[in-house]
Parts: structure tokens; sequence; C-alpha cells
């Protein structure tokens, strides 16, 4: 048996199998990015928050796309080698098209890569923080205001990792973990920390469990907390489910049983709220059930949860996995080492929403409010935005949203350093960094290195604006610039994402014909040619997408 | 007998290929037809399995306050029993994961791939004279992908968090927040729902690829496109819905997870708030109605995925067993293509309720009365095909004539929730699950039934039994109109279809409120009872079914030739039961799909792949073209 049309076309369609298939493909590969595009489009006018525009790196993606469209250009040529039966040729241009599809991979996971060490905080007034968060240091480690933290002095987790400080700190006397959900890695840091600290976590009270109803099992109060301990619980707990759920349900029968001959003719609703579960009568057949194991940490001590796991209260705290702690919250700031800007776009939003005169409300917010420092920049960058609006003015335009409620870390940097009366709308050229490291910005995220040389306003240090603390009352949502950040982020990461795998799989596919092929083009190299051709058809796809990613994303 | 025939016991064999194994043949096949087998074999048990959810449903609805009996509850593990039901009695947690299992296991894993994975990959390239499908591995793929796509959606049964409780349609915000108390999302039933989905998505799409480019490039010599089968038509255009269709709600499923797993906010509007959870911990800014619209561009095109394989099966077993060619053949292939067309443009009528404004609910409530002119054209043809014909009634007969009735209902019924003032009062009671189920479970299931019965011969070389057959229709006739005609009376009385206790917890409120609806739930609900022995009778039904299945695979009467039915299309050329490779002699097509009771002709058919006599007293035949179009 042999499948017609595999190399040659069938001649009333003029079309081999796999190039029907590949464009049925496509067309399908087009609804699927098309409900992207749709969602993109649904998302950015639904937008409730000022959508960022042109946020992202232009130069990388400019050159991605050129990238790709070269790699469409070569893998035609490598295909046309081929029908010409020149491997040589096909071997250089199909290599050129799989590099390519490297280059954009490597450019690519750059610029995530920024994205994904990039933290923001939107504040309870709206008001948007991007930078840098601090590591914390280790317990008792005081470092100097301005300095940064020595690598050592720096507190890891368990597994050696850095840990930021935006973590919730409860300051534990007591845990109560749900047998069946807690989760065991958080229990063995729980834990790990206690031992740390020199605590100690003990079972609070006795108790007398069945695993059988024969069977007893039973734990002493000040028995240590052990992941195994709280699995013994959990069986004997899943046991006197089984058992009880039983016995409940032979009795539940039994009662309707009863109340059936004792009402005839009446339906079950009418009489359900007589029927229940005789428990005395079964008292003696039912297991002790334990939904939840209660330990005493003494002394009480601080633990610390990423905030998405904590749901916290001043006296108590419920963690995701059910587990539920006593004592008191400590503080828990969100602390930024490197400030890159500060964003009233939102807050100004929300407050034309309301009527609020946008002034008012920023002068009214609680950074400026808090901290002196912030304030002054604010008059500054309003003594800025004046000169700006004249200098605008004059050509007939108007300074944008950006200009009016945005200040990047370079104003900062300037503003803090300049007096109110000095303030020219071209900073000083010390803050800014010079052209070449500003390209190297555009690839590689924001500098450190550059900040720290700017002077702080007291002359002594460097590293303009470097510490703000956010208070977590004050934070409303927090998030690396991640899918998480906001819709358009979510829609970035995953049509590029999606985009991305399609380059890799296109990529691998081609690299396959490249490494692999030489055996199918000596016995019917038409049949390679095919594929390449399905390949390159493929790949030309991957590029048209590109084409529309790269404006809506970047440019738009 | 045709010329090209060969007897039952020749059974095609391929002289080419040694026996191929086990392994090769029986479960890692790339022959299309065993592909199909492997497609209906699986699609019936998670069907059993869809309808078994249904009966514990039932018994909620009927009976809330007592405990589950045993004669149902035995299937569970006692473990599972005390974890999902409260002293024995079906909660309303588990009542919502076996309603929104029940709902994705018929569709996606039980009616999708029993019409279009099973008689599309078995009965197509027999009929298009094909020796397989273009792409047999990529075939297989698809098989593999859909079995481990359903595996993943039901193993969550076993999880922590159970299965999926969220709806078939899996609508956000709810769905994005289910489970959320789960650390490991991956481990969490709502996200493997969406993992399960994208694997069947993607099975979907292999499957929509081949069909297209089997019927396009391997109709055999003279099987011109107005030459095709009714069914292979039903084919192309199921093809073209799965592959066009389904890709947005591939892409609703991502951005659903990435919502799930990544924290996002594609679906999560500002300002949510949810009692257990409080303000949620997201960005917002998304929206819940882009879910809902990604959700219908596939959920309605899906009706008529489950649609056509069974119109398909019931449009050729008609002709047979009318010996009447098929009535208005030309008009049913454009009414096809048309209703392929108009499906992509009437979504929104299942979103009347979201607050999408007036203007783009005319423009939907107009599409979907467009759409019911193809979908009339279908039926009236197929009834007229009746008229006048000698009717066999065959076992597959009395179920493709129990279809068109059947489906008229769920048609008919859907016609007043088309408008949208209308469905201000029907939307969401069970007046809309009486009408998709009267569509879907006597309709489509029927007609599907009516196939298994047909092609059964060709499959096996046995004739299914009669007997047993009438055992397994009439009792589900019956069961079946018990089950679903209450229903729509039930939901104008306002009964609302998310009510796991059949809406006694409405009565026992409804003394403290005002009753917009009068006492019409008071005067309806014992219907629920009814209703539910309807519905565990309808699986003691399907057990002579499942008897006949198995028992005639050894035992049925053999078939005497390779076309007992005297049929005219292809498929009846091939050996019983066919060998890999199809036809023992690459087959002609000479003349259209369904010539019976030519007045010229002696015998009452004449089959495609009969050629032309030569001679002054030959009938007249158009020349068959060397090439299609």
């Amino acid at each position: 048996m042999e499948i017609p049309y595999i190399v040659t076309p069938r001649k009333d369609t003029g079309l081999f199998n796999s190039k029907i298939a590949i464009w049925l493909f496509l067309a399908s590969e087009v609804m699927l990015f098309g409900g992207f595009f749709s969602a993109y489009i649904f998302l950015r006018l639904g937008a409730d928050y000022p959508w960022p525009e042109r946020t992202l790196p232009v130069l990388p993606g400019l050159i991605n796309t050129f990238v790709l469209i070269f790699s469409s250009v070569t893998v035609v040529f490598a295909w046309a080698s081929l029908k010409m039966r020149q491997w040589g040729k096909f071997q250089i241009y199909m290599a050129i098209t799989v590099f390519c599809s490297l280059v954009f991979m490597v450019l690519k996971g750059i610029e995530y890569n920024v994205k994904f060490h990039h933290q923001a905080v939107r504040l309870k007034d709206y008001t948007v923080v991007e930078g840098h968060l601090g590591y914390k240091v280790k317990d008792g480690v005081k470092v100097e205001h301005g300095k940064q933290p020595t690598e050592d002095q720096l507190a890891k987790d368990a597994k050696g990792r850095k840990i930021e400080e935006n973590l919730v700190n409860f300051e534990a006397a007591e845990f109560s973990f749900s047998t069946l959900r807690h989760h065991k890695p958080w229990v063995e840091s729980i834990m790990a920390r206690a031992a740390d600290q020199k605590a100690s976590i003990t079972l609070a009270a006795d108790l007398e469990l069945k695993t059988s109803p024969e069977k007893t099992v039973s734990f002493k109060a000040g028995s240590p907390l052990t992941v195994e301990l709280l699995d013994s619980v959990k069986e004997a707990h899943l046991a006197a489910r089984e058992n009880n759920g039983a016995v409940r349900t032979d009795n539940l029968r039994e009662q309707w049983e009863k109340a059936h001959a004792a009402n005839p003719g009446k339906r079950d609703w009418e009489i359900a709220d007589q029927v229940a579960v005789d428990t005395a009568a079964i008292a003696g057949q039912l297991m002790p059930e334990q939904p939840s194991v209660i330990f005493k940490v003494e002394p009480p001590t601080v633990f610390s949860f990423k905030p998405r796991d904590v749901k916290e209260a001043a006296a108590s705290a419920d963690l995701r996995d059910g587990t539920n702690l006593k004592g008191k919250l400590v503080d828990s700031p969100m602390v930024f080492h490197y400030v890159d800007a500060i964003d009233f776009r939102h807050l100004v939003m929300e407050a034309e929403r309301k009527g609020i005169d946008p002034k008012v409300a920023i002068e009214n917010s609680w950074l400026l409010k808090e901290s002196p420092e912030l304030k002054k920049i604010w008059e500054k960058q309003q003594v800025a935005l004046a000169q700006l609006t004249k200098e605008l003015a004059a050509k007939g335009k108007e300074p944008t949203a950006k200009d009016k409620y945005r200040i990047g870390w370079q104003e900062l940097a300037y503003y803090s350093v300049t007096k109110i009366e000095d303030v020219k709308i071209t900073p000083g050229k010390y803050a800014m960094p010079k052209a070449k490291e500003n390209f190297k910005e555009e690839f590689f995220g924001p500098d450190y290195k550059v900040r720290e040389k700017v002077p702080h306003p007291d002359g002594k240090h460097f590293g303009a604006f470097p510490h703000l603390t956010v208070p977590r009352e004050q934070v409303q949502f927090a998030s690396k610039f991640a899918p998480a950040w906001n819709t358009y982020y979510a829609i970035y990461f995953t049509m590029t994402g999606l985009h991305g795998l399609h380059v890799v799989g296109g990529a691998l596919v081609l690299a396959y014909y490249l490494f692999c092929g030489k055996r199918m083009y000596l016995s019917n190299p038409e049949w390679l040619a095919n594929r390449v051709e399905v390949g390159g058809l493929f790949w030309h796809f991957v590029d048209l997408v590109w084409i529309f990613l790269f404006p809506i994303l970047y440019l738009m | 007998m045709s010329s090209h025939a060969a007897t039952a016991d020749h059974h095609g064999h391929d002289d080419h290929h040694h026996d191929p194994g086990f392994l090769r043949k029986y479960v890692f096949s790339t022959d299309h037809k065993m592909i199909g087998i492997q497609y209906g074999l699986t699609a019936m048990v998670f069907l059993a399995f869809g309808f078994y959810l249904m009966m514990v449903m039932r018994w909620s609805i009927a009976y809330p306050h007592q405990p589950l009996p045993e004669w149902m509850a035995w299937l569970f593990s006692d473990n599972w029993k005390a974890r999902w039901l409260a002293d024995g009695k079906v909660t309303g947690e588990t009542y919502n994961m076996f309603g929104a299992m029940h709902g994705t296991i018929m569709v996606f894993l039980g009616i999708v791939p029993l019409g279009f994975g099973a008689f599309g990959n078995y009965i197509t390239p027999l009929q298009i004279g094909a020796v397989d499908m273009a792409f047999p591995r990529l075939n297989m793929a698809s098989y593999w992908m859909y079995l481990a796509g359903g595996l993943v959606m039901c193993a969550s049964f076993f999880m922590e968090s159970g299965a999926a409780k969220s709806g078939w349609t899996n609508y956000s915000p709810l769905a994005g927040f289910a489970d959320g108390q789960i650390v490991n999302q991956w481990l969490a039933g709502q996200t493997q729902w969406l993992i399960g989905l994208v694997l069947l998505i993607s099975s979907s799409l292999l499957g929509s690829v081949n069909f297209i480019t089997t019927i396009i490039n391997l109709r055999a010599r003279g099987m011109t496109w107005m030459r095709m089968p009714f069914f292979v038509w039903a084919m192309l255009v199921t093809g073209f819905l799965l592959l066009l269709a389904f890709p947005p709600l591939e892409a609703a499923g991502i951005m659903q997870l990435m919502d799930r797993v990544s924290h996002s906010s594609f679906f999560m509007p500002s300002g949510l708030y949810t009692a257990k959870e409080g303000l949620a911990d997201l960005s917002g800014g998304g929206s819940p109605l882009l879910f809902q619209h990604l959700f219908w561009f596939l959920g309605h095109p899906e009706v008529y995925v489950l649609l056509l394989p069974a119109i398909a099966c019931v449009a050729e077993i008609i002709p047979v067993n009318t010996r009447r060619p098929l009535w208005g053949y030309k008009s049913m292939v454009y009414g096809v293509l048309v209703l392929g067309f108009l499906s992509f443009i009437v979504w929104a009528h299942h979103m009347y309720l979201t607050g999408m404004g007036p203007v783009v609910s005319t423009f939907f409530q107009t599409t979907t009365v467009l759409i019911s002119i193809p979908s009339v054209i279908l039926i009236t043809s197929m009834i007229i095909s009746l008229w006048g014909g000698s009717i066999r009634f065959t076992p597959a007969m009395v179920w493709a004539c129990a279809f068109l009735p059947m489906f008229g209902i769920g048609g008919l019924t859907g016609l007043p929730l088309a408008f949208n003032l209308v469905d201000l009062h029907l939307h969401d009671t069970y007046y809309v699950i009486g009408h998709f189920h009267y569509v879907v479970a006597p309709g489509i299931l029927f007609g599907l039934f009516a196939g298994v019965y047909h092609w059964y011969p060709k499959i096996t070389g046995r004739h299914m039994s009669g007997f047993l057959s009438h055992l397994h229709f009439w009792p589900s006739l019956v069961c079946m109109n018990l089950i679903f005609f209450p229903m729509l009376t039930q939901g104008m009385a306002g009964f609302h279809r998310r009510w796991y206790n059949g809406g006694d917890a409405y009565l026992a409120k409804a003394k403290d409120s005002v009753n917009v609806f009068g006492n019409s739930v008071a005067e309806h609900i014992d219907l629920n009872i009814i209703m539910s022995w309807a519905a565990w009778a309808m699986a003691l039904a399907q057990i002579p079914f499942v008897i006949n299945l198995f028992i005639s695979w050894k035992t049925g009467r053999k078939v005497e030739s390779d076309n007992p039915y005297h049929a005219t299309t292809l498929e009846w050329a091939t050996p019983t039961p066919p060998g890999h490779g199809n036809f023992l002699t690459e087959p002609a097509v000479y003349r259209g799909p369904y010539e019976y009771s030519r007045p010229d002709c002696e015998e009452d058919y004449l089959p495609q792949w009969e050629e032309p006599k030569r001679g002054a007293d030959a009938p007249a035949e158009k020349p068959a073209t060397p090439s299609a179009h």
C-alpha cells in the first residue's frame, strides 16, 4: 500500500498532500493568533488603567524583525538550492536560517529576563513605583545608608537564593496545620526557620486518634513538629472520615426509611427538616476526626511568607494550604533599593474618574505626604514641566501624560541634587547615562552601576534616591513586570511566548532537515525539497506573525 | 453483484506486508480503520462514564436529602465517598464537578470522537476510494492525543481538588479562581481540565487537517466533487469547523491557564471580590466577556461538529433502506456548506444576558434565525427522501427514522431561544437543557447508533442481532422523551439549570420571598422523579446494545456478500472487513452516489464503481472524467 501524491502533485488539484496540509494548518494558526489579536484589541479598548505605550525596547525588537525577515529569505534560498540539487548551498542557507532563529531567541530571552527582575508596585492611591527590590540581609546585620550590602551579608533561602525584601513577616505563637491540605515544602521550610531561630514547634495538646475501630494511636503534647507526625495524623483522619462517612450514611438511610413509613404520601422536601443522622445512636461506631492539628511555637518566632501565599491580619494569618497562624503581624515593608520611576498616570486616571483635580490628587498622594524629599522633587518637576509646556506650545504641541506625570530615575537623580531655581529642562549631563550605556540599557535593562555613580543629595554618598520603603498596608498590588502586572504584559508575554515556541518548533524542524536530511536527499531529493518547502511556508508564517506583533506591542 | 466484490472469507489482505504484530496492528496502528475502531470504543467508554455522572446528578435532583443508593455508589471507593459526599448525600460541590465533567466528557470526549473520529475515520477514506488517510501517522498521533487529553481530565477526579467544577463552559472569573487553594496549581482539577483541553484541541487539529487533505487529494479516479456521498461532504465541513473554530478556544484556554498559573488578569476584572479570598490579589483590568466570546466562537460551530456526523450517517442510511436516491442531494451539499459558514457568525446568541448590547444581540439574532434555513433544508430533504420509498426497517433504519423527529424537536425548540427577548426568560433554565439534549441525545446519538448498526457488518463481517437492537431502541426512545420532554416544561416554569437539589432549596426559600414564578416550581417539581427514573432506566436500555456489540462480533449472522444491503457507495466495494489498503484493485467511479431504482437498470441499485455496460441497450452514462472537478 502506498499513499499517492506524497512527492508529486495530483494533477487536478496541482498540490501534493503536505502542501494542502500546511496551508490548512496555517489557516488554523491564523485563527489561533487571530484569537490572541482579538483579545489584544478587546483588552486594550477595555483597559481601565493607562495602557503602556512604547515601553518595550524598540531596538532589539527591530533587530529581531530584520533577523526573521532575513531568515525567511535564506530559507527560500535553501529550498531553491535543493530544487537545483545543490546540497552544499542548501546546507549553508539552512544553517544561516537556523542561526537566525537562535539570535532571535537569545534577544527575546534577554528581554524576558530583564522583565522578570524588574519590580513594580501599585499603591493604594494608585501611585505606581517601579524599580529594583533590595535583598534581605541576615538577621542582625546593619548596612549603612546609601551603601549596598555585600554578598555574604545577605540572607539566603533553603535553595541558596537571595531573598527579596517583599515578604509578609508574622510572629507566630501557634500554627494550625490542615491535616489534609498542608503543603509539605512549606511545612519543611517552617521547620527549618524554627531550627534556625532555635525555636521549638510542638504539639499543643494530646491527640487520641484511631486508624481502625480497634487500633488507637496517640500523640503526646510536646512532640515536635515533623512531616511524619502530620502524615500519621492524616492517616488516622482519613480512616476516621471513611469509617464515619459509611456509618453516618447507613444511619441516614435508616432514618429515611423510618420517615417514609411515618409520613406516607409526603414528599421528601416536605419532611426533610425532620430527618437527620441520629448521632447519639451511632456514637460508639464513630472514630475521632482531626481536620487540623495545632502546634505551639516557643518562643514566638517571626516567619516570612511570600505575599501571594498568605492572607494576613493583625493577629492571625492564613496560608494558601489551609495553615492558620496565631500571633502578631510585624513590619513587612517592600524595600526598593533602586527606584526607576514614579508614575502618577494611573492615579491621575482614577482622580479624573472621580472628578478630582489631578494635581491635588498627586499632592495628596501617600508618597508625597510621606517624603519631603519627594515633595521637593515633584515641585521641581512642575518647574521643568512649565518650561517644557512653553517650549512645546511654540511648536503647537502639548506635553504628553508621560511628560506630566511620570518621573524617571534620571529626573529623580537630577532634581534631588539641583536647587529649584536651577532646574532646566535639559537635565544636568552627569545624571544622564552616556549614549553607550543608554544603548546597553536597551538590551540589558537598568544598569545600576550607572545609578550608583550619581551623587546622593547628602553629598557624602553616591546613588541618588536609593531607598524607598513601602509599608505593606500601602500596597494595593505588586508584581514583577511579568504577566501578572497588567493585561498588557499578560498579552505581551503570551503572544510573544507562543510565537517564540513557534520559532523554536520551526527551527527544530528545519535543523532536522539540515542535519538529518542527507540520506533523504540521496534517496529522494524531490521529497526533501517538498518538506523544506512546507517547513519554509511555516517559517514565513512565523515571520509574518512577528511583523504584526512588533508594531502592536513595541510601537503602538 | 459488482465486478470488484470479493466474498467475505477473502478477507482483504495486503500481499506486500507481513503481519505487523499485535501492538502495531491493534494498539499503535496507523490504519484508518483500526484508528476509527479505537476512537469508537474509547468514545463509547467515555460516553458511558459521562452517562454515569449524569445518573448521580439525577439522584441529587430527585432525592437531594437521601444518601446516594448503593447501586450507584458502589463505583466510588469509601475514601472518595467520604471526601465528596456528605452523609452519603451528593453535595453541591460534587454536583458541580459532575455537571462540568458530564458536559465536557459528552461533548469533547464522547460524541465528537464517536462521530468525527470513529465514523469519519473508518468511512471517509472508503467512500472516496482511498487506500488510507493522507497522513496515517498523524492520524495515530491524533488518537493518542485525544486519549491523553481525556485521561488527564478524568484523572483529576482522584486529586485532592477533584475535577473541574466550573461548568463545561468554564467561564472566568469563576474558573480562574476555582481550586485556588491548591498550592501546586498544576495538580488542580481546573488546571488539568485546561491541559486536557489543549491536548484535545491539538488532536482535533491534526485530525481535521488529515481529513480535509484526504478528501481533497485522495479521491479515487472519477470521484468528482458532486459524486461524493453526502457523508464525505459533511466530514469535509466538519473538518473545516474543527480546523477554524477550535483555535480561538485554544487561545482562550492558554490565557486562562496563564490566569491560573501566572496570576495574570486576562479574564479578571478590576476590584474582584470573593467571599473566600476577599479582594483578589490580581491586577484586574481584564474582561470576563472576552472568555465567553472566545469560548462560544468555538462553542457554536462545535454544535455542528457534533451534529454533522450524525446527519451524515442518517443521510447514508436512508437511501440504502428506501431504495431511492437521496432527495435534493445538491441542495443538501450547498446547505451543509452554508451551514458551516453561518455557524461561525452566530456564537453570541449564547450570550444575550451578558449585556453586550441590543445592536450586537440583534445581529446575532438575525444570523441565528438564518442558520435554521440550511438546517431545515437538510432535515426536509431527508424526510422527503422517505416519501414513496420501499422502506426496509433494518435496525439502522429504525434509529435513523427516530433521528428525524427527535432532532426536529431539538431544532424547533431552539427557535424561541434565538430571539433575545424570549431568551431573557428561558436563559439558564431547564428549557435550554431540554433543547440541546434533544439535539444531542435522542438526535445525534440516535444517528450515531444508526451508523453503528449500519456499518457493523462491514467492520466485523457479521450482522448485529435484530432482536437486541429493537430491545435497545424502543426503551431508549421512550426513556429519552421521558427525560427530556419534562425539561422543556420545567424550564418554562422557571427551573434553573444549576439547581443541584432540583428546586428544593428554592421552594424552602420561596415562602419567605416574592416568588416571581408563582407556584410553578412546586407544581412541576415532581417531574424530577419521573425524569430521574427514566434516566436510570435508560442505562438499562443500553445493556442490550453492549451485549449486541460484543456478542455479534463473534456469533452474529455472517454477511453473505461484501455488499449486503445492495448499496451504491464505495465502502461496499471493499472486502469484508477491508484489509490494509482497503481495495483489492484501484477503484474507479462512474456515477453519483445514490443511483437507486433506476428505471433503466435491472436491479434497483447501480453502484458507483460498476463499469458502464457497452452496447446499444446500455443505460446512458455521463463519461467518467479521469480527474476530479
